[in-house]
C-alpha cells in the first residue's frame, strides 16, 4: 500500500495543523537543546574551573589521602607516574604538585590557608587557573627557588605585593612545625574569595625540601583530559598501569569534589525532569491533534476497514502520518534551533549585569556569560526522545482508527 | 445463468438493544443470493436493508441465525479472516462519500487490488479498464472532492467491481444524485452484471429503481414481505 503518500497528502490536506503540530515539536526541540546546551556547557566550564584550581579531572594519590587528606601521605616517584600517565592518549596534561594546610604570616599578621606546591617549568595556564589570573607581578621562575604566587585578598591581609617577604609554617612529613622564607613573585585575582583569601602557590622543590620528601615527592599527580567523557576511561587505564607501583588511589573529579559532582547531579536531574515534563505537555498536544484528526475521519477509516484493509494497516497508516509529522518536526525543529546554537555557542548572552562578575557557586566560579554547547550523545539523546514521543503520540490514535465500526461510521455523513 | 448460490441467510435475526429498548432490525429472516442476480432490497425506511447489507458484508454480525457467504459462516471466521473475506469476495457501494478522499478516482479503484498485492503492471491495466467501462477514465486524476456524486458513485462502482468479488452489496446507489445519474449508475451495474456476470445485491425504495430489478426482495419490520421475480 502507498502508505507514505496516503500520510503526507492527509497532512498536506490540513496544512495549518500539520505546521502547528509540527512547530510545537521544533519548539520542544529549540527547549531542550537551549536546557541541555546551558547545562552541557556550564557544567564543563564548573568542571573545568574546579579541577584548575588543583585536583586535577583525575588525581593519583596515596591510598586514603582523599578521604583524610595529610602530607604524611605522600608518592615517592612523580616523575615516573607523570611519564607513564602523560602517555595515554585521552590525557592533555598530568602535573605533580604538593597540596596541603599552611599558616602564613608577614609582620604582625597571619592567615590560614592553602598552598599548592608546582613545577613552574611544568605547569600551562590551560589547567592551572591561578597562572591565568595574574594581576601583578608573575609566577615565580624557579621550582627550587623562594618565589610564590599569592591570592589578591590575602596579599591584602597580610599587605604583600611584589618583592615583599612572607613566612610559610606547615607540618612536615614527620609531624614537626617547619617554616620557611618566601618572597612574594606575584598576585593572581580569580574572582573567587576562598582562592583569593586562602591559597598560595610555591615552587616544588623548596616545598620537597621543607617537608623533608625526596626529590620525587608530591601528594598528588593532576591529570587532566580535553573531553570530560573520558575520566572514567582515564581512572580505569590509570589503575590498571599504576597499580604495580604501590597503594595509590585513581579518583576523577566527582570523587576528590564530591560536592560538586552532587550539585551537578541534583541540577542534571532537574533538567532532565523539566525537560521530560515538557516533552510529555508536548507529547500530549499532538496526541491531541492526530486524535481530533483521527476522529473527523471515522467514515474514511470505515470505508478502508469495509473494503478489506485490516486493523493494523489502518492503524499503520495513522502512524505513519505521525512519523512523518515528527521528521517535519526534527526538520523544521533544526532549523529554527541552528541560528540560536550557532550564535549561542559562539558569542552567547554577557549576564554578568545580571550576577555580577563573581559570581560562584559552591565555591566554583561560574561563568557570568551564558553560552550552549550540545556533546554528541546529548544532541541525539534529544532527538531520538522527541521523535519517539512523537511516534508515542500517535499509538493511541493509531489504535483508535483500527477500532472504528465500519457499519456505524459509514451511516455518519 | 449459474445456479451457485453465493448467499444463504438462515434465520437471521438483528436486535438493537439502546437501554431497556430491543429493536428487531431483522426477523428470522431467510434468504438465498445465487450467482448473476441482479436483485433489490426494497422497503421503507427502517425496514432493515442496510443491517442486512451489512451482514452479508461481514460488516455486522446476525444476534440470531447464521450468514452463509459462498457456503462458509461468517461467524466462524476470525476478525483477520473477515477482512480478507471482504478485500477478496465482496464489493461494497455506499449511498454516498465512498472514496477515500486523499485519493484520486484512479487510485480509489485500485485500493483494493493493492491490499491484494496485485503486480502494479496487471493493476493499471485492470483499473483503467475498469474506469473506462463506468465512462470515468477521463477523470482519472481527479480527487473525489472534484467529482460530482454521481461521478463519485461510478468510481465507487468501479472500486467494488474490479476486484472480480462473489458478489457486489450496494445501499442505495442511487439516493443521493439526481435521476440523470441515477439512471447511468443503473444502466452501468446492469451492464456488469449483463456482460461480467457480476451478481448485484442493492437496496431502494425509488420505484423507479426497483423496478430495472429482475428480482424484488420486499420487506417489512425486518421481516419477508414479497419476493419477486427470482428463480
Ligand atoms: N446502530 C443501531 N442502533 C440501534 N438501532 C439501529 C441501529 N442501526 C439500525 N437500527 C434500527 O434498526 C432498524 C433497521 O435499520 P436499517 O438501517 O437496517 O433500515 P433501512 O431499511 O436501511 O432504513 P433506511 O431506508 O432509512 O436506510 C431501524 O429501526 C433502525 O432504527
Ligand atoms: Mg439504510
Amino acid at each position: 500500500m502507498r502508505l507514505n503518500t496516503m500520510a503526507w497528502r492527509t497532512l498536506s490536506r490540513n496544512r495549518r495543523r500539520t505546521l502547528i503540530t509540527s512547530l510545537s515539536v521544533a519548539f520542544g526541540i529549540f527547549l531542550a537543546v537551549t536546557f541541555t546546551g546551558s547545562g552541557d556547557y556550564s557544567y564543563t566550564s564548573m568542571i573545568n574551573t574546579s579541577t584548575v584550581m588543583g585536583l586535577g579531572h583525575v588525581s593519583v594519590a596515596e591510598e586514603g589521602n582523599n578521604a583524610r587528606p595529610s602530607l604524611a601521605r605522600w608518592l615517592r616517584d612523580a616523575d615516573s607516574l607523570r611519564i607513564a600517565t602523560s602517555g595515554l592518549p585521552e590525557v592533555s596534561g598530568a602535573y605533580p604538585r604538593i597540596m596541603g594546610q599552611a599558616m602564613f604570616a608577614a609582620g604582625a599578621k597571619s592567615a590560614g590557608g592553602m598552598f599548592m606546591g608546582i613545577d613552574p617549568a611544568l605547569e600551562t595556564p590551560q589547567h592551572n587557573f591561578f597562572l591565568r589570573s595574574v594581576v601583578d607581578g608573575a609566577l615565580f621562575a624557579e621550582a627550587a627557588g623562594r618565589g610564590a604566587l599569592i591570592g589578591a585578598e590575602m596579599a591584602e591581609k597580610l599587605n604583600l605585593r611584589p618583592g615583599r617577604k612572607m613566612v610559610i609554617t606547615v607540618t612536615d612529613k614527620d609531624g614537626e612545625l617547619t617554616s620557611e622564607l618566601l618572597r612574594i613573585s606575584g598576585v593572581f585575582q580569580t574572582g573567587d574569595h576562598a582562592a583569593d583569601s586562602g591559597i598560595v602557590l610555591v615552587p616544588l622543590d623548596r616545598l620537597r625540601q621543607t617537608l623533608g620528601y625526596g626529590p620525587g615527592g608530591v601528594t598528588l599527580l593532576a591529570v587532566y583530559t580535553d573531553d570530560l567523557r573520558r575520566v572514567k576511561k582515564i581512572q580505569a587505564d590509570l589503575t590498571e598501569k599504576l597499580s604495580p607501583t604501590g597503594r595509590l588511589e585513581v579518583l576523577t573529579w566527582r570523587e576528590t569534589q564530591a560536592d560538586l559532582a552532587g550539585l551537578i547531579a541534583v541540577d542534571r536531574l532537574f533538567n532532565n525532569l523539566l525537560q521530560l515534563l515538557v516533552g510529555l505537555v508536548i507529547a500530549a498536544g499532538i496526541m491531541n491533534t492526530m486524535l481530533m484528526s483521527v476522529l473527523e475521519r471515522n467514515r474514511e477509516f470505515g470505508i478502508m476497514l469495509a473494503v478489506g484493509m485490516s486493523p493494523a494497516q489502518v492503524a499503520r497508516l495513522v502512524l505513519v502520518e505521525s512519523f512523518w509529522l515528527g521528521c517535519l518536526g526534527l526538520a523544521l525543529g533544526i532549523m529554527l534551533t541552528a541560528p540560536w546554537f550557532y550564535y549561542m555557542s559562539r558569542t552567547g548572552i554577557d549576564l554578568s549585569a545580571l550576577v555580577g562578575e563573581d559570581y560562584s557557586a559552591g565555591g566554583v566560579l561560574v561563568d557570568p556569560v551564558l553560552k550552549l554547547r550540545l556533546f554528541r550523545e546529548s544532541a541525539l539523546a534529544i532527538l531520538g526522545t522527541v521523535f519517539v514521543l512523537t511516534l508515542a503520540a500517535g499509538v493511541y490514535p493509531a489504535i483508535r482508527a483500527g477500532r472504528v465500526p465500519p457499519a456505524r461510521s459509514i451511516k455518519e455523513v | 445463468m449459474s445456479e451457485e448460490q453465493i448467499v444463504r441467510l438462515a434465520g437471521v435475526s438483528r436486535v438493537y438493544r439502546q437501554g431497556n429498548v430491543e429493536v428487531r432490525a431483522v426477523d428470522r429472516l431467510d434468504l438465498d443470493i445465487r450467482a448473476g442476480e441482479f436483485s433489490a432490497l426494497s422497503g421503507p425506511s427502517g425496514s432493515g436493508k442496510t443491517t442486512i447489507l451489512n451482514m452479508i458484508g461481514a460488516l455486522d454480525a446476525p444476534s440470531e441465525g447464521a450468514v452463509y457467504l459462498e457456503g462458509r459462516n461468517l461467524a466462524e471466521l476470525s476478525r483477520g479472516e473477515l477482512s480478507r473475506f471482504r478485500r477478496d469476495r465482496v464489493g461494497f457501494v455506499f449511498q454516498s462519500y465512498n472514496l477515500i478522499p486523499v485519493l484520486t478516482a484512479y487510485e480509489n479503484a485500485e485500493f483494493v487490488l493493492a491490499l491484494q498485492n496485485v503486480p502494479a503492471m496487471e493493476r493499471k491495466t485492470r483499473v483503467m479498464a475498469v474506469l473506462r467501462e463506468v465512462g470515468m477514465a477521463a477523470y482519472a486524476n481527479r480527487r473525489p472532492d472534484e467529482l460530482s456524486g454521481g461521478q463519485q458513485q461510478r468510481v465507487a462502482i468501479a472500486r467494488a467491481v474490479v476486484s472480480e468479488p462473489a458478489i457486489v452489496l450496494a445501499d442505495e446507489p442511487t439516493a443521493n444524485v439526481d435521476s440523470e445519474a441515477a439512471a447511468t449508475i443503473l444502466d452501468l451495474m446492469e451492464q456488469l452484471n449483463r456482460e461480467k456476470g457480476v451478481t448485484f445485491l442493492f437496496s431502494t425504495h425509488d420505484q423507479r429503481v426497483m423496478d430495472r430489478a429482475r428480482r424484488l426482495i420486499r420487506l417489512r419490520d425486518g421481516r419477508l414481505e414479497a419476493d419477486e421475480g427470482g428463480g
